[in-house]
């Protein structure tokens, strides 16, 4: 029996090539892309899911709120943890830890020295009881008990004492920072499973407050949260959770700064699941060589993958049903020789199973070749092999024959349904109820491919005025070097600044902070009195002198810049000054800022730019100069502006630019960055999402048009004699084309109609993360209604016509 | 007895009327029996033919097939009877284009579910018994008329039914092959096969060993 079914089912499918390689395409563009996406989602929700008790593990972070709206940090006050070991009976272990890095670490023995090292954490033991590693040496109860010691894993182990045995490193000495010696105390496995705890290099924690590091510990008051100072905790089997969110809700209140409330601003922890940190973009990981995987983003994948593969199945029940009455006389035998309808059924499943399999062959040869071609987009580390896990398999298959079910079952119930006395008798006329439910299947293809039409055109304009959009400040031929972040010596940049100085296509030069937009921010409360009232604002530093202003272009509306690097004066822009309720910016110059000691003048008044990305709105902000130099110089970058005439000698530039740095700072990583780029970077997220739409929506027509094709075939087919006799009548070919394209342009309008108000309502809700946006022109939305019906007309067109053309004489007689 | 049709009505709506495709048909057919149905186009002799083999349902009236009350039985209970008894013939073969001599045998014994080993001495019998065993591979397009109504006969008979109905079985072929197909009928119904043919041709009527006359959907 089975034999049976296999043959016609072959005999059929080869009968009917361009109906069955139709069905293919459009099944194995739906599979690749669920297959790719698939691949992607799998990947990244299976970071960190084997830890013992890993549904127990916690990270304390913050919530910030402000009257500038809220903001989030991955890390905690560093008292945090200490209150949660004393006053939270149900958490049973708590891992304070922090995360920047000593700058060089050395092995005295064979005098290699390693810069910057990554991955580096100050932990307790409290890291390896939460976390389960295997322990290669060393003692996992004792190994950090005392300052200057160090956990390694394997993998740098091996970097820092190459050719020693595990067992033989414990004991041996390491010196950070070239000032503390530290004993290793243990070395253990690397996890061999994904994971974003990628810590290298354990260091005890009590070793921060020993000469040398004493500055990385940073504030440890309850006032100051730095996002290195991270906290995980492990909590008792069955502890109710939002009890202990109510206890540190509670720590937070009772220790907030009162003047930050007068501010507006507060805080609170959170718990976040071990299971969140890999989706979560909020808080990140510790791996920031990886982008960060983001649920939203892997959810809109998800629905674009799902899309595509609901296309496809259209597609299939479209032409199958379309096809029915082709089968029809088979049936009817089949029926008549004893057939039962449920076997019938199994039949047609079978064969849609056949062509399913047949898909899902060419998509992963497909998706071997996706998964090269996109591998910007995707997460590092997915590749084809990822396929050879059991539980993909097992999932893959399980797709299979969901698909094969939802694609199959419909046209096999149409075909089994025909009564064998009709079929046979030839009454069996494709009946109109049938084409309904082809018809609005149609509509729904066309609908979503509008849909991602619509979306990519709206989404490639907001891009487009995201990056022409003039930034207030200049961004050509602009780059900036920042100095080393541990090599903080005035002397050192101002020499690296007299060797620039030096190379003729730089046209200006100035020392500073951040550029006027960047990805970072630095803001502070600050106080004005007018008389009797008091303004209270978060005010955003940028540090900079007068070159800063002219180098970047920076409009100054009134009064002066600051007359030297440290003298303490403001330069606020139009913003503020309109907050501090002035209307002309003459009016602000002179006013003090602050409150008794703290008081300074505003000298001068600049005029607004964007000093972020257009999704945030322009803030209050501040030009000031260096003020604290003498403990921690604020002026770390240096900005430079190249001769626009001879611009085009980048490489050699750049080349010189090296040389110096080479000169000054022998050790270090040479990394200018282009203003330019910088903007770019900026919407590095929108730029992705516009690709992706792109090849959404490219394949999504690519369906719908290969559904759309078959239909108009099935079509012209049956109403070959209508041609004909129309024909003989005197239709003109062109009122023939008409008469055939009238009926799917129809649907194609149709969907345009279902369409255009979701796609509207979508990208509204998309704009509303930007401060900036496009319109939603109307416009967009006709031309991609015009340019659907026109890739449709032309599908339709491609048949009906050579249809129209066909000599009636012929048709009819075939008849 | 075979089966009987008692007061057999059959209509469709046509405009508001009643157009009637069968009317009051009274048969009793015994095993062994070769009745030839004749009468002009469209005085109901395919209707009846249908009616007779179960693929149509009848509005009025009793039938009783090997004493089974065909007019009480579920679907499937039908379908069962004419799956055992009945084998059918038609005037367009209708054999599956798509299956050879050989398959389009062999599938009304894979309906029976019957083994792998029996079908393939079954068919082969069957193969040996019309002299197409060297067709067997061949497709029914690549097959002249008559030897496609060969394979149609071959087909209704594998199954071992008791009752053979052909509709017109000879209306698509020449004079020479009609004649092959009738007397074949002939010499099945000599081995006890009952056999109902719905026919024009009065010489092919006469092969019969009774004759029913049709006019609009009655019996004359």
């Amino acid at each position: 029996m089975l034999r049976n079914y296999l043959k016609i089912a072959f005999r059929n499918i080869w009968k009917n090539k361009a109906f069955s390689l139709i069905n293919i395409i459009g099944l194995s563009i739906g599979l690749s892309a669920a297959f790719v996406i698939g691949a992607m989602i799998y990947y990244d929700l299976t970071f960190d899911t084997f830890h013992k008790d890993g549904e127990r593990v916690y990270r304390v972070v913050t919530q910030f709120s402000s009257p500038q709206g809220n903001f989030s940090n991955s890390g905690i006050t560093v008292p945090l943890a200490q209150a949660l070991k004393e006053k939270a009976p149900n958490v049973e272990t708590v891992s304070p830890f922090f995360t920047n890095p000593p700058y060089k670490v050395e092995n005295k023995e064979t005098d290699k020295v390693f810069m910057e090292p990554e991955n580096v954490i100050y932990s307790t033991i409290g890291h390896f009881q939460i976390f389960e590693y295997n322990w290669v040496a060393g003692d996992e109860k004792s190994a950090l008990a005392h300052p200057n010691e160090v956990v390694l894993t394997e993998n740098r182990a091996h970097i820092y004492f190459p050719d020693i045995p595990s067992g033989e490193i414990i004991g041996r000495t390491l010196i950070y920072n070239d000032s503390v010696p530290t004993t290793v105390t243990g070395v253990v496995e690397n996890f061999k499973n994904r994971t974003d705890l990628i810590f290298e290099e354990f260091i005890s924690v009590n070793t921060l407050g020993t000469n040398g590091l004493k500055g990385l510990l940073g504030d440890d008051g309850w006032s100051s949260t730095n996002n290195a100072s991270q906290l995980f905790i492990k909590l008792k089997p069955n502890t109710d959770v939002t009890a202990l969110q109510k206890q540190l809700t509670a720590l937070a209140k009772e220790h907030q700064d009162e003047e930050m409330v007068s501010f507006g601003h507060g805080q609170n922890f959170h718990l976040q699941p071990l299971s969140d940190i890999h989706l979560n973009p909020d808080y990140g990981t510790y791996d920031y060589s990886r982008v960060q995987a983001s649920r939203p983003v892997l959810i809109s994948l998800a629905f674009v993958a799902l899309f595509l593969l609901l296309l496809g199945c259209i597609n299939f029940i479209n032409l199958n049903t379309a096809q029915a009455t082709q089968r029809a006389k088979e049936i009817g035998i089949r029926k008549t020789l004893g057939s039962s309808r449920k076997q019938l059924i199994y039949q047609f499943l079978g064969e849609t199973l056949i062509l399913t399999l047949a898909a899902a062959i060419v998509s992963i040869m497909l998706s071997h070749w996706l998964l090269r071609f996109f591998v910007d987009f995707m997460p590092q580390g997915v590749g084809f092999g990822i396929f050879k896990n059991p539980v993909l398999i097992v999932l893959v298959i399980g797709l299979l024959l969901v698909l094969t079910l939802l694609s199959g079952f419909y046209p096999a119930l149409v075909l089994s349904h025909f009564k064998p006395v009709s079929v046979l008798k030839n009454q069996i006329l494709p009946g109109n109820n049938k084409g309904s439910l082809r018809k609005y299947l149609t509509v729904f293809q066309f609908a979503v491919a509008q849909i991602f039409i619509i979306a990519t055109l709206l989404v490639g304009k907001q891009l487009n005025f995201l990056m022409t959009k003039n930034m207030g400040f200049e961004t050509d031929a602009i780059a900036y070097v920042r100095t080393p972040y541990h090599d903080r010596s005035m002397d050192k940049k101002l020499r690296f600044m007299e060797e620039i100085k030096a190379i003729p296509q730089i046209n200006a030069i100035t020392l500073g902070g951040n550029p006027p937009a960047s990805g970072g921010t630095h803001a502070s409360a600050v106080l004005y009195k007018d008389g009797e009232t008091e303004i209270r604002s978060d005010l955003q530093l940028l540090y900079g002198d007068a070159n800063y202003l002219k180098l970047y272009k920076l409009k100054l509306l009134a009064g002066r810049t600051p007359l030297n690097d440290t003298i303490r004066e403001y330069v606020i822009n139009k913003t503020f000054m309109k907050q501090l309720g002035f209307e002309a910016p003459e009016e602000a110059v002179g006013k003090l800022l602050g409150e008794g000691e703290y008081a300074y003048p505003i000298v001068g008044v600049m005029d607004d730019f964007y000093q972020r990305s257009l999704r945030t709105g322009i803030e209050p902000m501040a030009l000031i100069g260096d003020w604290d130099r003498k403990e921690y110089s604020q002026f770390t970058t240096l900005h430079l502006s190249f001769d626009p005439d001879r611009a085009g000698e980048w490489t050699q530039n750049i080349a010189k630019l090296e040389r110096a740095w080479e000169n000054t700072y022998p050790d270090f990583e040479f990394a200018p960055k282009f203003m330019d780029d910088t903007i770019k970077q900026f919407y590095e997220q929108e730029r992705k999402t516009s690709v992706l739409l792109a090849w959404a929506t490219g394949l999504a027509i690519a369906i719908s048009c290969l559904g759309l094709l078959g239909l108009v075939i099935h079509t012209t087919e049956r109403r070959t004699k209508e041609i004909g006799i129309r024909k003989i009548l005197g239709a003109t070919l062109a009122q023939l084309n008409l008469l055939l394209c009238k009926e799917f342009l129809m649907l194609v309008g149709i969907a345009f109609a279902i369409a255009a108000p979701i796609a509207w309502w979508g990208m509204d809700n998309w704009l509303q993360d930007f401060a900036y946006k496009t319109e939603l022109s109307w416009w967009v939305f006709v031309l991609s209604g015009v340019a659907m019906l026109l890739i449709a007309l032309v599908i339709i067109s491609i048949r009906t016509i050579a249809t129209a053309n066909r000599n009636p004489v012929k048709s009819l007689r075939t008849e | 007895m075979l089966l009987q049709l008692n007061n057999i009505f059959k209509w469709v709506q046509q405009g508001g009327q009643r157009v009637f495709l069968l009317k009051d048909i009274n048969l009793e057919v015994e095993e062994g029996e070769f009745i030839s149905i004749m009468g002009p186009s469209g005085s109901g002799k395919s209707t009846l033919l249908n009616v007779i083999g179960i693929l149509d349902d009848f509005n009025e009236g009793e039938y009783n097939f090997l004493d089974e009350p065909v007019h009480q039985l579920k679907e499937k209970h039908r379908a069962n009877l004419y799956k055992q008894y009945i084998g059918f013939v038609f005037q367009a073969y209708h054999l599956i284009d798509e299956l050879t001599v050989y398959e389009n045998l062999e599938m009304p014994l894979l309906y029976k579910k019957l083994k792998g080993s029996e079908r393939k001495a079954m068919v082969a019998d069957m193969l040996d018994r019309f002299g197409i065993v060297g067709k067997k591979d061949l497709f029914p397009t690549q097959l002249s008329g008559g030897q496609q109504q060969l394979v149609g006969v071959a087909r209704a008979l594998i199954s071992k039914p008791k009752l053979i109905l052909a509709d017109e079985p000879t209306g698509n072929l020449n004079s020479k092959q009609s004649t092959e197909i009738m007397e074949l009928f002939k010499e099945l119904n000599d081995d006890g096969v009952t056999i109902i043919q719905a026919t024009h041709s009065e010489q092919n009527a006469a092969y019969g060993k009774r004759t029913i006359n049709l006019l609009d959907g009655r019996k004359i």
